[in-house]
């Protein structure tokens, strides 16, 4: 029965497919296989089953939905004989490609997705849940929340087959998807309170409602962030919420067990929701360091690194503007930054700072020796200070001040630029290039001690 | 670099991975992933979704309904590829071995036998000199004298000319004698111990075998794009190989229009092996090209301008077969190679190599593949160490000590049973950390900042792993492009995806197909049979590389997608954007581009309208052979109206079966349709007629005429050229030719079947009979007024030879009778069978098969025959004496004591002699 529903949910389509296609004329359909006779066609059942199968995908591949559509309802028949064994059964597939045609069919409708989806539902057992998972997610993307939300909880009560690993998970996301859409819910509730408070509105009725979407939320979302994953928007939304109820030791332990678990995966975000937290708290400097310094171990390029430097420059602690100096050079190693101005003003300041101060030439020394052999080339080139000239001439300005300060005043880029900065009459570009003539010495003592450190 | 502030959600969990069954069929569609909320600010009334794989994407519209040929067919070899069949047992013994082991059953003893036959002299030259004096071949019997030093071997040749009657009988049993003498001889016979080179040869077949499954050396690409520095400029130069063994490296300026087209003749250099890889990046404003073969790399440095000539840097190279080669896109003149010893270095063309890895074993579990793949990271210092089984990072300053597992095979990115790494990519030009990995299975994106968790996944459904793949970034808030590719199915398959910095990576439309090289095929004019079997097979043959251009001309777009096949055949197509307005069809163009620009678009001058059939006609006057068939073609299609020739059903039948039939309305352009025929053209005059059996050049016994009366008739009459010049005129015209009346009274011949007596010559005749319809009885009537005619002379000359016989001694009378019997073969050749009348196709010889043409033996016993074959002149006597014995009976074999026969050696020998001459009718001299 489900077969010749199947075959009509097709057919219907295919029909209402080839009025929409009387635009354009296209050949009949020619049939992929001529069966010759009933017997061979037994036989060959299942090569002429993969054989349309190709035809539909092939069909899909070249966006031909219509013509995808009406092999599908000849695949239909492979439910027949579904007595395979294989991961993906023709159920599966006829689950999969339907969706894929009926979402993008000119002249499929919400209405015919889910019906197609319903009897789905009832022959793919095995991956119920999944199918409704995949339902309201398809609800979701086109504005149909409360739909959604009926799908999860149908979805949630379901109990029938055998419990395997990846039900338990299934099932587990189901709950946090729709502990997620009674945070959105709880929210906006929170946003009507909030926003009628002024009006000195006390709505009772609005907050126990807002009080119970909370509870289903939490629930559901304290369930899923226990298993190691990269859950970003559940733990958000449920850090929002113990923290709206100010339970905030609550949230600093999920945030940090979502951070320093090392269950989980390495996941920056982690950090960074952390690092907000504790910001937002306003705890101490110090910890607020340690936590950027975890963040900077594992991935030096994030973005955070510039306020880390900044925080770090600020510092009196020589340890932390040491820190700094190492923060801000990492950055620069990495390709995405390489036209960053800030990024280059934040080395170029403390760069410049080291100078003047005359303190800690060393720490420069010690930075750069690991770069030496590469940073003139990846960042200091001729062909460089041309393209930055053309496009950024800030960015040039800093690169140029860091460039001479290191490497002189013979380096290319310090050349090109200074030269082109007094041909524009830039005031900056000459006291930059008197900056930089004032402080040989400490470019020559760079080379000098680099060289010597070359030669044991 | 931003890092998206919420990624999608995703279970995390290490281990290997899941038993789960396999490639699934359709497993790509129909899922969303996961859905995140889309825009900032939920506090909003309505909270917007967004999904991982999303539905809605950038339409990009092939511009045409195939690929077209960019550049001339390349002068390659015309080596039919390997086949499973040309190494695996087919026959009875297949089945009996699979049932013992599993794996394949490489055929390595026919491979041996073929080596027996094809090399004598090498395989038992200096025992067959030694023992030439001991063995005697002749009819008589061995002198008393020298019967202590001297063995008979007639009667054991003839047991092994007997095994190839035999061939293929199950039943067959062996002779004693035989095996008599393969067990007394297989220790000491052959100049290499027959197990050693078995082995050997066993050995080389499982590694073509392994090829033929899944051939990693084309890794990569060899293919290139390096645009003009000028963005807006339509220029650009691409990098490939060519050359007969795909050893020349090309760099071919080339102007990007509707279609592109070549400027100038390309940069050429010749290289010391096959190219394998060629990958290329923009540094600094110039451009750094890498190649790779099998024991060498090289760089090339290719300034930005235009016109500027590519200079070769540095070569190194390598003990082992080198599987990788990238060019850094961070500093000039830096790359990473990889050897199949599992040795990784970052080659500095400075400072030179520095090696940062070397282990055999792979990283995270244990895959016996040696290949070994490295590409740089958005860090300049570390680079991204690939194997079969994950990537890892490792950075070039303390190589031992700072690594980062980048990706697992395993259940951390929730991986298949089985998968494994086939293509790893640096994504810089999309975001600075993304990298691409694709598996037999699904490709990913995987972002150095989140290791081990993919952040984009998507089961690629294609038939082969993808071994290409070209990134074409996208402006900011567009999608990335990226075009996987397979090799052997040839597949190209377009993805978009989308984000990596503020937003979370997620797929953006419906994966889409690009047109193949294969599907080519049915826009090119209709071709002999022959001919259309070379073609499809040239246009079949693996693909080699990938690359392609994004061209901006105002609000139109357009993806121009480059193929190399392994033939070294380059093919492009077009995709544009479907927000922009549609591409004018260059229908009634005429080729603009310059003259002498590209030897496809030499002499546009010349009637577009051209017949390309009339062209090779014209030009293949020197061949007869093919100007006939060509002749014979458009009979044979005009004939059948009820379908298409046979040929080409079959052609399509053995075409992938995923081609399914086409709804495309088949339009080609006026400039595509050219393209076609001149690459045709190319093909047939650059590469010539390939050198194997399936055109014989000498007329053999099949044929239905014979060189002179082609000699005579193929050239054009007075009346031919007048009936052409009409045609052409009329073509050009575009009109039709109403009455041949205008011309002479001659030219009625043509139209009007000419009465069958005046027919003086069999081939009009027979064009008549195939103009009016009724061949096949012509054939029938030739054929039994032939026989009669020959079987007449047949029984004269026999009669004449009688009378002579008596003159003569024996063995004369035996050579003439030899005659007798292949005249009587000749005859059965020459004419059908009685009984069944062939159709007309079925004249032919089929392909690949050879006439068999009888070796008459007088030719064979001939002195000069003889000295031809390299046959000493003492051995002329003894060859000519053992052919004379033919009609005696076998000697005795010798008695030998049972014990001595060994039925362990008999199988090996016995298959080897046997499936030796399956296809060579050559005799096994077997050295003496």
């Amino acid at each position: 029965m489900a077969e010749l529903e199947e075959g009509k949910e097709g057919a219907a389509v295919t029909k209402s497919t080839m009025e929409a296609a009387g635009s354009i004329p296209l050949p009949p359909l020619r049939l992929p296989c001529q069966p010759v006779s009933s017997h061979e066609h037994k036989l060959n059942f299942g090569k002429s089953k993969e054989m349309c199968l190709n035809f539909i995908q092939d069909a899909m591949l070249q966006k031909q939905w219509n013509r995808a559509a009406e092999f599908l309802t000849f695949y239909a028949e492979a439910l027949e004989k579904d007595f395979s064994r294989d991961y993906m059964g023709p159920s599966e597939i006829i689950w999969r490609i339907g969706t894929e045609i009926l979402c993008h069919h000119s002249h499929s409708g919400m209405k015919e997705f889910n019906s197609f989806i319903e009897q789905m539902k009832t022959f793919g057992v095995k991956r119920y849940l999944k199918v409704c998972l995949e339902h309201s997610f398809h609800l979701l993307c086109n504005g149909l929340v409360d739909e959604a939300y009926q799908n999860l909880s149908l979805a949630e009560s379901w109990r029938f087959g055998e419990h395997t690993a990846i039900r338990d998970k299934e099932i587990k996301l189901i709950q946090a998807y729709k502990g997620l859409l009674d945070y959105y819910s709880w929210s906006k509730q929170k946003n009507i309170l909030l926003e009628h408070d002024e009006d000195e509105f006390e709505d009772l009725s609005v907050e126990q409602e807002m009080h119970s979407y909370f509870r289903k939320a939490a629930v559901n979302l304290k369930e899923i962030i226990k298993i190691p994953g990269v859950w970003d928007i559940f733990v958000k939304c449920y850090v929002d919420l113990l923290e709206f109820y100010g339970d905030d030791e609550e949230a600093r332990q999920v945030l940090s067990e979502y951070a320093y678990n090392s269950k989980f995966p390495a996941n920056p975000n982690a950090h960074v929701y952390f690092y907000q937290f504790l910001k937002r708290h306003g705890e101490s400097k110090k910890s607020l360091i340690s936590a950027l310094k975890i963040l900077h171990d594992l991935v030096p390029s994030h973005e955070l690194m510039i306020d880390f430097n900044t925080m770090l420059q600020k510092s009196k602690k020589r340890k932390n503007r040491r820190l700094g100096l190492q923060v801000i050079f990492a950055v620069l190693d990495y390709a995405g930054w390489k036209e960053n101005v800030k990024a280059w003003s934040c080395l170029a300041r403390q760069v410049k700072q080291i100078v003047i101060s005359d303190k800690h030439p060393d720490w420069i020394e010690q930075e750069w020796d690991s770069r030496k052999d590469w940073w003139p080339a990846f960042h200091f080139s001729h062909y460089l200070a041309k393209k930055n000239w053309q496009e950024n001439k800030s960015l040039s300005y800093e690169k140029a001040l860091v460039a001479g300060i290191i490497l002189g005043k013979d380096c290319k880029y310090f050349r090109y630029v200074s030269h082109q900065g007094c041909k524009a009459q830039a005031k900056k570009f000459r006291i930059l290039k008197k900056f930089v003539n004032k402080h040989i010495p400490v470019h020559l003592r760079i080379s000098g001690l680099s060289d010597s450190s070359v030669q044991p | 670099m931003e890092f998206p502030a919420t990624l999608f959600p995703s279970s995390f969990s290490t281990g290997p991975p899941r038993d789960e069954g396999g490639p699934a069929p359709a497993a790509g569609w129909g899922e969303y992933g996961q859905v995140l909320e889309a825009g900032r600010g939920h506090h909003q009334a309505e909270t917007r979704f967004v999904p991982r794989h999303g539905r809605t994407g950038e339409s990009w519209e092939p511009a045409d309904v195939a690929a077209v040929p960019f550049l001339p067919p390349n002068a390659t070899c015309w080596l039919p590829l390997l086949a499973p069949q040309d190494i695996l047992y087919r026959s009875f013994l297949h089945r009996k071995l699979q049932a013992s082991i599993s794996g394949p059953a490489v055929d390595f003893t026919k491979q041996l036998s073929h080596f027996f036959v094809d090399h004598p002299e090498d395989a038992f030259g200096s025992l067959g000199c030694l023992l030439h004096k001991n063995f005697h071949l002749g009819d008589s019997g061995v002198k008393r004298e020298a019967r202590d030093n001297t063995i008979r071997m007639t009667a054991l040749m003839e047991e092994i000319n007997r095994l190839d009657a035999r061939r293929g009988c199950p039943q067959k049993y062996l002779a004693s004698r035989l095996r008599w003498f393969s067990h007394l001889s297989r220790d000491w016979l052959f100049e290499v111990p027959i197990g050693l080179l078995a082995d050997c040869v066993h050995e080389e077949l499982l590694l073509q075998w392994a090829g033929l499954l899944f051939d990693d050396g084309p890794t990569g690409g060899a293919l290139a794009w390096l645009p003009a520095e000028d963005t807006g400029a339509r220029t650009g130069r691409l990098v490939y190989p060519g050359g007969q063994a795909m050893n020349h490296l090309y760099f071919q300026d080339v102007v990007l229009k509707e279609l592109p087209s070549a400027r100038g003749s390309p940069a050429e250099f010749e290289l010391n092996g096959r190219i394998r890889q060629v990958a290329a990046a923009r540094t600094n404003g110039e451009d750094f090209v890498g190649v790779r073969s099998d024991y060498h790399c090289g760089i090339w440095r290719v300034p930005g301008r235009t016109g500027a000539a590519p200079t070769p840097l540095q070569v190194i190279r390598t003990s082992m077969p080198a599987s990788c080669l990238t060019v850094s896109p961070h500093i000039p003149g830096e790359l990473a190679v990889c050897t199949q010893s599992g040795s990784t270095y970052l080659w500095n063309i400075e400072k030179g190599l520095q090696r940062l890895r070397h282990d055999s074993q792979t990283m995270f579990f244990r895959d016996h593949s040696p290949w070994r793949w490295c590409d740089f990271t958005a860090h300049p210092r570390v680079l991204s160490c690939a194997d079969r089984t994950g990537l890892q990072c490792l950075d070039a300053r303390a190589p031992e000590r700072c690594q980062l597992d980048l990706f697992k095979v395993g259940e951390e990115a929730s991986c298949q049973q089985g998968e494994r790494v086939v293509l790893p990519m640096y994504l810089g030009r999309a975001h600075p950390s993304q990298h691409l990995v694709t598996t037999q299975f699904s490709m990913y994106v995987v972002d150095e900042r989140l290791p081990l968790v993919p952040v984009l996944k998507w089961l690629h459904m294609m038939k082969a792993p993808p071994l290409f793949a070209h990134l074409t970034p996208g402006d900011p808030g567009r999608s990335h492009k990226l075009l996987l590719g397979a090799s052997r199915t040839q597949e190209m398959m377009l993805l978009q995806y989308q984000g990596g910095g503020q937003l979370a990576c997620r797929l953006v439309g419906p994966p889409q197909k690009l047109h193949t090289i294969t599907g080519c095929l049915e826009h090119f004019p209709t071709q002999l049979p022959h001919r259309h079997c070379l073609l499809q097979q040239r246009l079949g043959i693996p693909a080699a590389g990938l690359a392609a251009v994004l061209q901006k001309h105002g609000p139109r777009e357009s993806l121009l997608v480059f193929q190399l096949s392994e033939a070294g055949d380059i093919f492009c197509q077009r995709l544009t954007h479907e927000v922009a307005q549609p591409l004018a069809r260059t229908s009634g163009d005429k080729p603009t581009a310059a003259p002498g620009s590209s030897p496809l678009f030499e002499d546009p001058a010349s009637s577009p309208q051209h017949l390309g059939s009339e062209e090779e006609k014209e030009e293949e006057e020197e061949d007869e052979q093919t100007s006939y068939l060509s002749n014979l073609e458009v009979m044979i299609n005009e004939e059948e109206d009820g379908g298409r020739p046979a040929f080409l059903e079959e052609a399509e039948l053995t075409q992938e079966p995923c081609a399914s039939p086409q709804p495309s309305p088949v339009v080609l352009s006026e400039a595509v349709a050219l393209r076609y025929r001149r690459w045709l053209k190319a093909l047939s005059k650059r590469c010539g007629e390939p050198p194997w059996p399936s055109c014989p050049t000498t007329c053999g016994q099949k044929r239905l005429f014979t060189r002179e009366e082609l000699q005579t008739q193929a050239g054009p009459s007075i009346l031919h050229q007048q009936a052409r010049q009409r045609m052409h005129q009329a073509m050009r015209e575009g009109g039709r030719i109403q009455c041949w009346d205008l011309l002479d009274s001659q030219s009625s011949a043509i139209l009007k079947p000419p009465e069958p007596v005046e027919g003086p010559d069999s081939l009009s005749a027979r064009l008549t009979a195939a103009w009016s319809g009724d061949w096949s009885q012509w054939w029938e009537e030739r054929t039994s007024f032939y026989r009669t005619q020959r079987q007449r002379a047949l029984r004269e000359r026999r009669r004449r030879q009688k009378r002579a016989r008596g003159r003569r001694s024996l063995s004369a009378s035996f050579t003439s009778s030899l005659t007798y019997q292949s005249e009587l073969s000749e005859l059965s050749d020459t004419g059908l069978p009685p009984l069944s009348p062939t159709p007309p196709q079925e004249g032919f010889p089929p392909r690949g098969s050879p006439p068999p043409s009888p070796v008459p033996d007088e030719a064979l016993l001939s002195s000069q025959s003889l000295r031809i074959r390299g046959i000493p002149k003492e051995r002329r006597k003894t060859l000519r004496d053992y052919l004379g014995v033919w009609t005696e009976s076998p000697l005795e074999p010798p008695e030998l004591p049972s014990s001595q026969v060994s039925q362990l050696c008999i199988p090996s020998s016995q298959s080897q002699l046997s499936s030796a001459s399956q296809t060579r009718r050559k005799r096994p001299r077997m050295g003496f």
